[in-house]
């Protein structure tokens, strides 16, 4: 009995071959997105920990110091004074060759052999003859050496015993590949340079300086650490090598925990989706439903039936998701791996890699999404007596009925939403699971919009468009049992774009205003890694036209709770104004601030640690932790929530480093600023590479970088949207099927083919419409949810909304667009059909 | 030249195992490495020279290769008897440097190994260290005097004429302090210590060969108080080595009538002496005599198998002819080989037989290399 049963259910899907097709790729593709996401993300952290466990070798500490590192000497003390062996200095930097940017590690060899191994699987070139005695000389003897895995060698063009050229510090510098590490050796050592330490000291100007120093203790030995730890001089700290990666893969965590959340709503909208195409197809077989209950089927077995069916789909699905996710994942690897350089850490990332997790996660969604979105309509149509199932109109009549309940859920599910929100606290999650509630409520109360809007518009439709119009309009209305569900579906998807395009919007309107203010000075110019030459500075300083010049250093300190950003600079009085004070008076925070040992802290700071003007903090210094008064917090959007601002002057009292990365130049009113950038790129040729730019050049380049930040958010919404697409195209297929002895009936009564698929097109064009109208509420709410409670919990921003009219027309738009043209071939279909053949088929 | 060998092995494998995976380093890599190609810019041992101490005590770092060489008999306040060894070898990678803004830049490399002998216990402990010679890590220096690698050092002391002598491992350590019983005495001709006819290739080379020594060992947890005598060799060169030697074996011998000879017999792979094999004999009123390769005769009689592989001798007939000595020479236990990147057997020797018609007894050292790969 069962499996006749099962296969009048199968043989119904392989008789509508277009409907099964797009309910397979609506939730394959929602389940690509999230496997996507999910890879793409856990290949970024995994090359990252990978990388780090490579750099970090066996240590289990590590020796870190101030701004500038660790003091070589102090190395040198531990070693010979303290008897410290297990230990290794590195040198460690960013450079570049031919415009890749690589890692520089400088290390010692002979203090390798307790931290890293990977040195000692060095390869030579076998034909130049040349053995690991000269190798190891080369290395050490020569400047400029330097070894990398053998699939970076690759990926930069390079055989062993070529010569190339590193950009660091603004210099470059001769270099030659000694070695490659074999590519199984090499796990996590991509874009890694590997080079003596006195090259890397070298190359990246830090005779003197370590950046830290690797330390292996064995597990347990409190003795040991301790005695370490007295050891060590004034301004350097101990801490945990595996805490230090876990913190550094926690900056990113917010930005990860975002694209997770935007893949969920592609699957959110494919649910909608796949519960469209169930509902349809039960909707479609009534009668075999009707049929088999009469037979004596009971509810529990067509409920196992539907249901089964639906998984089956659901992992045919997410079978087909998984394959395609895959290849997404690749696309959005570059992606994510970009966009974490840009803001956060080096991650180098070549191919995604199949975390077995990840995939398993995308088939439990799709086919968990696949069962609960058959489960309402399977239960449904099990409630039916026998004899009602055989009725079209009191599906209608029940779909109907239960709106208003329907209504009320999603209105009390909306109020759950606000209620998460303010109880939640900071969490990013709870806040992105109240984006989801408010999403879901306003699906929900979708339908009843629908019923009133068609209602209302329908006399206006008839006046419009005569008779045809009105009967598309009120198609709608009778149909709203499987046209709610598209409209649902279309809503979200373009509600979803309404809250991110206004996100965005604002963000981007918020971080233009704020770089103009933040920007006075008329150029700026710095080092692009590193710091500036200290008589280069003298001499720019020095330049015809230059009136004042400000200084700036980014430096960065860290002890056992993390890094913290310190931004030092030095400015004259005029330039205050550039950084906006949020809780102060700038008349008394500003002499503060050149004063006494205060600090302006960021917005995301301040949000992040719960600090404001009035407090004070520790911060780690060159003579050990010293407190610090908070004298204001100022406006900024920085990426990372660790922002300090510090004068020079208080910089120099506690930090031994004099150094200067970038200048902003001030000048005398009549000099054009462009001139002057001429006169600075002229200066610094040949001496140290610069960046240089006006102001003007300098707000459009850090505008085109926030952009590039927001590409893979687009990606994600176009996919989310292709998933609604496709969901109209079913919607709107489905009802023409359902509707054809209907159509059949016009035409037979008349009507053209034309008027037939006029009246389908203005259908799904009114049904764009609506859903269009109907997602507006639901963006603009939506918009201001991700902008004062996601982004601030996320990044700590504050960020002011505004509501640029285009793109609210535009969605409209969109949505009456994607309706349009998933009707067409619908459309085309209705008017095609042969009205004696589709009156007979019923 | 006795240690060349030692050292060359030393550097070429030590290299290999920082480096590279082989592991091994080939005859050519080390013929490579000290080619005489490279060597054109290194100072070379040419004609006898002025010794002058306690300069001489300090680095000589225009030539390539150059090492102190301490080893000692030790007994406790029981009678507890402890051998050790500290070797620190220093060696050039090249004859200059380009200028560097770095402190890590460097030629110089220094490898150190450390093995105590604990006779009762029958235990054999061995520790190595290497670093590069910059920024204080490792270096040698004449005033004060100070050769180091990391927290091991022989270094002289204030107000004082000894040394002081430090080196300790995990398990094991020593901090003795070494005082000179003689002056330092010049081996080979005036010093200068000929390996071959070629010119140049020849090496200056001095030896104390007795100190005083006392302090403490320490094995495991326990302390010992122990005192003795102790035998420093020094030599630096920028020697080629023969492509036909296959090993060495090293005595130094300190005999209780006073007198002490040192003797180093370099094997060819024909199994027959090398004609540069040569020594030294101090007699107890301080006088000295240079051995070469006819003066000195040597019967194996007895071997050890190492457990690890390879056979070793254990056991001389040593017999001067000229100079009425017939020794025997047998190690205070079997196994004093050293696991460090070159495999071989330094160990503490005792000496039993004849000298001028008397007998007599003695103590010393040992070196046994290129019987095991």
């Amino acid at each position: 009995m069962i499996p006749a049963t099962y296969r009048a259910s199968f043989s119904y899907l392989l008789r509508h071959p277009w409907q099964l097709a797009l309910s397979l790729i609506g939730i394959a593709v929602g389940v690509a997105v999230i496997v996507a996401v999910d890879l793409a993300n856990a290949s970024a952290r995994k090359a990252f920990l990978m990388s780090m466990d490579a750099i970090t070798g066996e240590a289990t500490h590590q020796v870190i110091g101030g701004p500038r590192g660790v003091s070589e000497s102090a190395y040198a003390r531990l070693r010979v004074e303290q008897g410290v062996r297990m230990s290794a200095p590195v040198v460690e930097g960013t450079i570049s060759v031919d415009g890749t940017s690589l890692t520089l590690l400088g290390v010692d060899l002979f203090a390798e052999q307790d931290i890293r191994s990977f040195t000692r699987e060095a390869q030579p070139d076998a034909s130049a003859g040349s053995g690991s005695s000269s190798l190891f000389t080369g290395f050490l003897v020569t400047p400029g050496v330097a070894m990398t895995s053998a699939s970076t060698a690759e990926q930069l063009g390079l055989t062993v015993g070529d010569t190339f050229e590193v950009l660091a510090d603004g210099r470059t510098h001769p270099a030659k590949l000694l070695a490659t590490i074999p590519g199984e050796s090499s796990g996590g050592l991509d874009f890694l340079l590997i080079t003596d330490i006195a090259t890397a000291q070298e190359w990246l100007d830090q005779a003197g300086w370590l950046s830290r120093i690797d330390v292996r203790i064995e597990d347990g030995d409190a003795a040991a650490l301790e005695k370490l730890r007295s050891a060590l001089p004034d301004g350097t700290q101990l801490l945990a090598a595996a805490g230090r990666t876990r913190s550094t893969a926690e900056m990113s965590k917010a930005f990860m925990t975002n694209l997770t959340a935007m893949s969920l709503l592609a699957l959110l909208v494919g649910l909608f989706l796949i519960f469209n195409s169930v509902n349809f197809s039960v909707l479609q077989r009534r009668n075999l439903i009707g049929v088999l209950r009469a037979l004596g089927l009971t509810r529990r077995q067509l409920l196992a039936m539907i249901l089964v069916e639906a998984g089956i789909l659901g992992a045919v699905a997410s079978g087909l998701g998984l394959m395609l996710g895959i290849a997404l994942g690749e696309q959005l690897l570059e992606l994510v791996s970009r966009t974490i350089n840009d803001l956060y850490f080096r991650v180098s990332v070549t191919s995604v890699s199949i975390e077995s997790f990840s995939l398993l996660k995308g088939m439990v969604a799709g086919i968990g999404v696949a069962l609960v979105a058959a489960a309402f309509p399977a239960i449904e149509a099990t409630s039916y007596q026998p004899r009602l199932a055989l009725t079209r109109s009191s599906l209608e009549r029940r779909a109907r009925h239960i709106l208003p309940a329907l209504t009320l859920i999603g209105f009390l599910t909306m109020v759950a939403a606000v209620l998460l929100i303010l109880i939640s606290g900071t969490s990013l999650v709870a806040g992105l699971a109240a984006v989801f509630l408010l999403i879901l409520g306003f699906a929900l109360c979708v339908p009843l919009f629908v019923s009133f809007a068609s209602t209302l518009t329908a006399p206006l439709a008839e006046r419009l468009g005569g008779t045809t119009a009105r009967m598309a309009v009120a198609g709608i209305t009778s149909g709203l049992s499987r046209t709610g569900v598209a409209i649902v579906a279309l809503a979200v998807a373009v509600s979803a774009t309404i809250g991110v395009s206004i996100m965005v919007d604002s963000f981007r309107g918020s971080v233009s205003t704020w770089l103009e203010q933040t920007l006075q000075a008329d150029v700026y110019t710095g080092a692009l890694r590193g710091s500036m030459d200290p008589e280069l500075i003298e001499a720019i300083r020095n330049l015809e036209g230059v009136e004042d010049v400000s200084t700036r250093k980014r430096a960065w300190v860290e002890d056992a709770n993390g890094r913290t950003q310190l931004r030092v600079f030095a400015m004259p009085p005029e330039s205050y104004v550039g950084a906006e004070l949020l809780d102060a008076d700038p008349a008394d925070a500003w002499p503060a601030w050149e004063a006494r040992d205060a600090v302006f802290v960021s917005e995301p700071y301040a949000y992040q640690n719960s600090v404001g003007a009035g407090d004070t903090i520790t911060l780690p210094t060159d003579h050990g932790p010293r407190d610090f008064a908070v004298a204001a917090t100022f406006q900024s959007y920085d990426i990372n929530a660790s922002g300090i601002m510090m004068s020079r002057k208080t910089y120099a009292r506690h930090y031994l480093d004099d150094t200067i990365d970038s200048l902003g130049l001030y000048l005398a009113s009549a000099v054009e600023a462009d001139a002057i950038v001429t006169q600075v790129e002229e200066l610094s040729a040949g001496w140290q590479r610069l960046y240089v730019g006006s102001n003007a050049n300098l707000q459009r380049e850090s505008l085109r970088i926030f952009d590039r930040t927001f590409v893979i958010t687009d990606v994600l919404y176009w996919l989310t949207l292709g998933v609604a697409f496709i969901g109209i195209l079913s919607a709107m297929l489905a009802l023409q099927l359902e509707r054809a002895r209907e159509f059949a009936t016009l035409r037979a009564l008349g009507m053209t083919p034309t008027q037939v698929g006029g009246m389908i097109t203005a259908q799904t064009g009114i049904i764009g419409f609506l859903s269009g109208i109907a997602s507006l509420p639901l963006g603009v709410v939506m918009a201001y949810v991700l902008i004062k409670v996601i982004n601030r919990r996320a990044f700590g921003w504050q960020i002011d909304m505004t509501v640029a009219p285009d793109i609210l027309a535009v969605s409209v738009a969109f949505a009456v667009g994607a309706a349009l043209l998933a009707g067409l071939y619908p459309a085309y279909r209705a008017g095609q059909s042969q009205p004696a053949i589709a009156m007979r088929e019923e | 030249m006795k240690h060349l060998h030692l050292l060359a092995g030393l550097v070429a494998l030590l290299f290999a195992a920082l480096t590279s995976a082989d592991g091994g380093a080939p005859p050519s890599q080390l013929a490579d490495l000290l080619g005489a190609d490279a060597d054109a810019d290194f100072a070379r041992a040419l004609e006898p020279r002025e010794f002058d101490f306690p300069t001489d005590h300090g680095p000589h770092p225009e030539f390539r290769n150059e090492w102190w060489y301490i080893t000692g008999n030790l007994d406790d306040e029981e009678g507890r008897r402890f051998g050790f060894e500290l070797t620190i070898f220093r060696f050039a990678l090249a004859a200059s440097l380009s200028e560097s803004k770095s402190e890590w830049r460097t030629r110089q490399v220094y490898i150190a190994h450390l093995a105590i002998t604990d006779v009762e216990e029958q235990r054999f402990f061995v520790a190595q260290r290497y670093s590069r010679g910059a920024l204080g890590l490792a270096g040698a220096q004449a005033a004060p005097f100070r050769v180091w690698i990391d927290d091991w050092s022989i270094a002289g002391q204030p107000d004082s004429d000894a040394w002081r002598l430090r080196a300790s491992d995990s398990e094991f350590g020593i901090d003795v302090e070494l005082r000179a019983l003689q002056p330092p005495i010049l081996n080979g001709i005036d010093g200068l210590s000929q390996k071959s006819a070629a010119p140049g290739n020849a090496s200056y080379y001095y030896s104390i060969t007795r100190l005083g020594t006392q302090g403490t060992i320490r094995v495991g947890e326990r302390e010992y108080t122990v005192s003795g005598l102790s035998w420093l060799d020094r030599e630096w060169s920028t020697s080629a080595l023969a492509a036909d030697q296959v090993g060495w074996d090293w005595f130094a011998l300190q005999l209780a009538d006073g007198s002490d000879l040192m003797f180093y017999h370099l094997r060819k792979n024909d199994g027959t002496r090398d004609a540069a094999s040569a020594g030294t004999f101090l007699s107890a009123n301080g006088k000295t005599s240079h051995l070469d390769a006819e003066d000195v005769e040597i019967t194996v009689l007895d071997t050890w198998e190492s457990p690890q592989g390879g056979t070793y001798p254990s056991q001389w007939r040593l017999t001067v002819p000229r100079l009425e000595i017939d020794v025997t020479v047998t190690p205070v236990m079997s196994n004093q080989e050293l696991f460090t990147t070159v495999r071989y057997w330094e160990g503490a020797v005792d000496v039993e037989g004849e000298h001028d018609g008397a007998s007599t007894t003695g103590r010393g050292y040992v070196e046994l290399a290129g019987y095991a790969q």
